[in-house]
């Protein structure tokens, strides 16, 4: 696996399952991808019904939540990708992916992420997905 | 042989038997002191010196919209189950839709009303039932997948405008959701009357209600809108489609007092202190100075305000000379400003608190005759997850159950700092009957409190002497209150040549919460009376300690929450005005005050072993538990209903509102 590739596939895991804390108020703990979700489903509501009061608000936090989550998975898979380049491409495949396929499995199986905007308070990564 | 003259012996005493015969068993019965609009069974038990019903009038379910997105699924049948006694189960819910608390009161209400947001009635329903058009709208879907988001978004939406809109999912301008609130409205009705005993029992009495939640640009003005009895609006009156209090009222007069049907109602303003001084107005919605017909149909509806809730105490402006007014008060005097508003501002603006509108009553009465804010005092809880009466500091669960940022979970901390239980009010009636309780709340004869069930009698005459106070028969000593002068809620007039003293005087008595078994209760500390006069147009206020005592004699042990030193289990004094002024309107109110008690954030914190002197070990979800600035203890305490002082030449108009009602002295 090259490096670029490396880099991506932790990208991608970690912006689905690494969680990361809401500042402000509502103590969220979940990973980048839900951040966005919430921002599309406030961004659909107020496509419909408009931004009066605090929407934009909500919307700027949910955003800039995705985009910081995102950065931070970011910047840990460039980091990564930095620290596994020395590896043989065939040892980095498998450390990365072992590293992918430990952490999917962790929030699959474990309630790892505070979900305060679901119906349940804490919940796995199919839960905060579907 | 006529048949006429033959019979006409008979005639009186078939025409009784008839009477009797026809007319339902309550007509035949000895007269009752109030209009009885209803067919039920009379009470076995009718005291004519009254006794106090202790309940709870602001109650929100899964209905309101607000309590729904905040994860509530209780509705109104849990709620009147909850409030005789029952255990019921609320929020947070198990994957498998199974409550993972239960909740139940330690002692059952007499009465409560569910008084469900008018708003967003269909518009919830809506996005709960499939079959209905809208189920598939944008909102509905997050609403039901993200039920907190929702709830933010859709209250901010519907809440931030002076003229709100229907959401775009109710066609026909908004025909379609005013169809689906019919369902939830119904339900609301068919809950009140499940529940209401019209036995001879007379165990529990609850009342078809809803909350008209006025909020133009943030400001909080909210009435709830009782009805006397089962005949009601078609349909509540809501914000959305009626945006002014003024259209409110006309819609009550409208379609149900001139219905000609029987419909009677009420409604009660609440939150004053976060109403950015819009919940008690002078002028018009033109700007136009009210004049003494929109007074009269103010003082008409409104007879009653809601002094403490969850949401804070309205009584009087922290910061004077009276310091019992720091109390559980939230510093943002809008309700927007408690979610957008980090820094609260220092001005607060006019007429946000009872006291200083039972003032401005007085100055408009001067003004245009009629006094539109003659109203009297009872709290509430305002739950929002179908828990009436729920008020006890040691147990509180937060507003919603769950703090903002924890609405599913089961949170350490239950909700803001700033919020707290909520209060009861306590109506002085003959019976536990819809229409004996609906005739206290019109007369003002009732009272708040926060929480206890303390019992407080208070009148007000001119012959009253300290010997009313060593009557040793409670019935004696209430008797004597009514025969010589008015209960709370009354009006004195000017005092008549042969009077005892040319100044009025006062009787209270006021009994501790004697508490239960597993129900922690205080003693008194003191007996205030609050009065509030005009000189030369101008407001003033005075508060004296009456009976008791100030602080210092007793105190609370943090550490368990046991109450330390003296405390009384009653209080009773007859007490003169010293600076009576003849000319001058005024009114009086009693403050009756516990000894200080653990605030509920103190049994919270205690729960869980927090230890202030080791922050390190302190959980993060609890750290407020060593915030200097959250007070760890309280003073519960009762507000009555005021009685007015008018005197000759002003304020014969209130004065005779009141004596229709039984209620005005000479």
């Amino acid at each position: 696996m090259s490096v670029r590739a490396s880099r991506w596939l932790l990208f991608l895991v970690l912006a689905l399952a690494m969680p990361v804390p809401m500042w402000g108020p509502f103590g969220a703990f979940v990973p980048a991808v839900r951040y966005a979700i919430l921002f599309a489903a406030g961004l659909a509501v107020a496509w419909a019904e408009g931004t009066a009061g605090p929407v934009p608000g909500i919307l700027l936090l949910f955003g800039a939540h995705a985009l910081v989550a995102a950065g931070l998975a970011g910047l840990v898979a460039w980091g990564g990708g930095r620290a596994l380049a020395p590896l043989a491409p065939r040892t980095r495949g498998f450390v990365v992916g072992g590293a992918c396929a430990a952490l999917l499995l962790l929030a699959l199986l474990v309630d790892l992420y505070r979900t305060p905007f679901g119906r349940a308070p804490a919940n796995n990564l199919l839960g905060i997905l579907s | 042989m006529k048949w006429g003259t033959r019979l006409a012996p008979l005639a009186v005493p078939l025409a009784a038997a008839w009477a009797a015969l026809a007319a339902p068993p309550l007509l035949a019965e000895s007269p009752l002191p109030f209009p009885r609009t209803e067919t039920r069974e009379p009470c076995a038990r009718r005291d004519p010196l009254r006794r106090p019903f202790f309940g709870d009038l602001h109650v929100h379910t899964a209905l309101s919209f607000d309590a729904f997105g905040q994860g509530t699924l209780a509705r109104p049948d849990d709620a009147y189950r909850y409030a005789q006694g029952e255990a019921i189960g609320i929020q947070p819910y198990g994957r498998d839709g199974r409550p993972l608390r239960h909740i139940q009161i330690r002692r059952p209400l007499d009465f409560a009303a569910v008084t469900d947001h008018s708003e967003l009635l269909g518009e919830t329903q809506i996005c709960q039932l499939e079959a209905l058009e809208g189920y598939d709208s944008t909102v509905c879907r997050v609403m039901r997948r993200f039920p907190k988001l929702g709830y933010m978004l859709v209250n901010g939406l519907m809440y931030s405008d002076e003229t709100p809109e229907r959401l775009s999912f109710c066609i026909d301008r908004g025909a379609s959701c005013r169809d689906a609130a019919r369902g939830p409205w119904q339900e609301i009705q068919e809950a009140a009357e499940a529940h209401y005993d019209r036995s001879a029992d007379c165990r529990f009495t609850t009342f078809v209600g809803y909350e008209w939640s006025g909020m133009p640009g943030g400001d909080n003005i909210h009435r709830n809108v009782l009805f006397r009895n089962a005949i009601v609006q078609g349909a509540p009156t809501n914000y959305i489609d009626t945006p002014t209090q003024e259209g409110l009222w006309q819609a009550l007069e409208a379609e149900c007092l001139a219905a000609g049907n029987g419909c009677d109602a009420l409604a009660i303003p609440h939150n004053s202190n976060v109403s950015g001084g819009r919940l008690f107005t002078t002028t018009r919605p033109d700007g136009a100075p009210i004049t003494a017909e929109d007074a009269r149909t103010r003082a008409r509806l409104e007879r009653l305000v809601e002094v403490t809730q969850h949401k804070g105490d309205s009584e009087c402006r922290p910061g004077g000379p009276d310091e019992l007014c720091d109390y559980e008060k939230l510093r943002y005097p809008r309700m927007m400003d408690m979610v957008t508003v980090r820094t609260p501002p220092q001005d607060l603006p006019p007429r946000i608190y009872v006291r200083e509108v039972l003032s401005e009553g007085l100055v408009q009465e001067q003004r245009i005759g009629v006094n539109p804010f003659r109203f009297g005092l009872i709290g509430a809880s305002d739950t929002h997850f179908a828990a009436p009466g729920m008020v006890d500091e040691d147990t509180f669960v937060g507003h919603a159950a769950g703090t903002v940022d924890a609405r599913f979970g089961v949170p350490a901390y239950p909700d803001r700092p700033d919020f707290n239980p909520g209060g009861l009010g306590v109506l002085w009636a003959e019976e536990n009957s819809r229409d004996a309780l609906f005739e206290a709340m019109r007369r003002g004869e009732a009272y708040g409190t926060s929480g206890p069930r303390m019992t407080v009698r208070f009148f007000g005459g001119w012959d009253y002497t300290p010997q009313w106070c060593q009557e040793p028969d409670a019935a004696q000593r209430a008797a004597q209150g009514y025969a010589q002068g008015v209960p709370m809620g009354g009006t004195l007039l000017d005092p008549p040549a042969d009077a005892a003293t040319r100044a009025p005087r006062f009787a209270l008595w006021a009994q501790r919460d004697l508490g239960g078994a597993d129900t922690p209760s205080t003693p008194l500390q003191r007996i205030q009376i609050v009065k509030g006069w005009l000189v030369a147009g101008e407001p003033h206020e005075q508060v004296y300690d009456v009976a008791g005592e100030r602080d210092g004699a007793a105190d609370v042990d943090l550490a368990t929450c046991t109450p330390r030193g003296r405390g009384f289990d009653s209080l009773c004094s007859v007490w003169t005005d010293p600076e009576f002024d003849p000319t001058a309107p005024a009114f009086y109110y009693a403050r009756v005050v516990e000894n200080p008690s653990c605030r509920w954030n103190t049994w919270v914190c205690n729960a869980r072993g927090v230890d202030c002197a080791r922050p390190d070990s302190v959980p993060d979800d609890l750290r407020r538990c060593c915030d200097p600035e959250v007070p760890k203890t309280i003073q519960e305490r009762a507000w009555t209903s005021p009685i007015w002082y008018a005197p000759r030449g002003g304020g014969r108009d209130a004065a005779q509102l009141g004596a229709s009602e039984g209620g005005a002295v000479r």
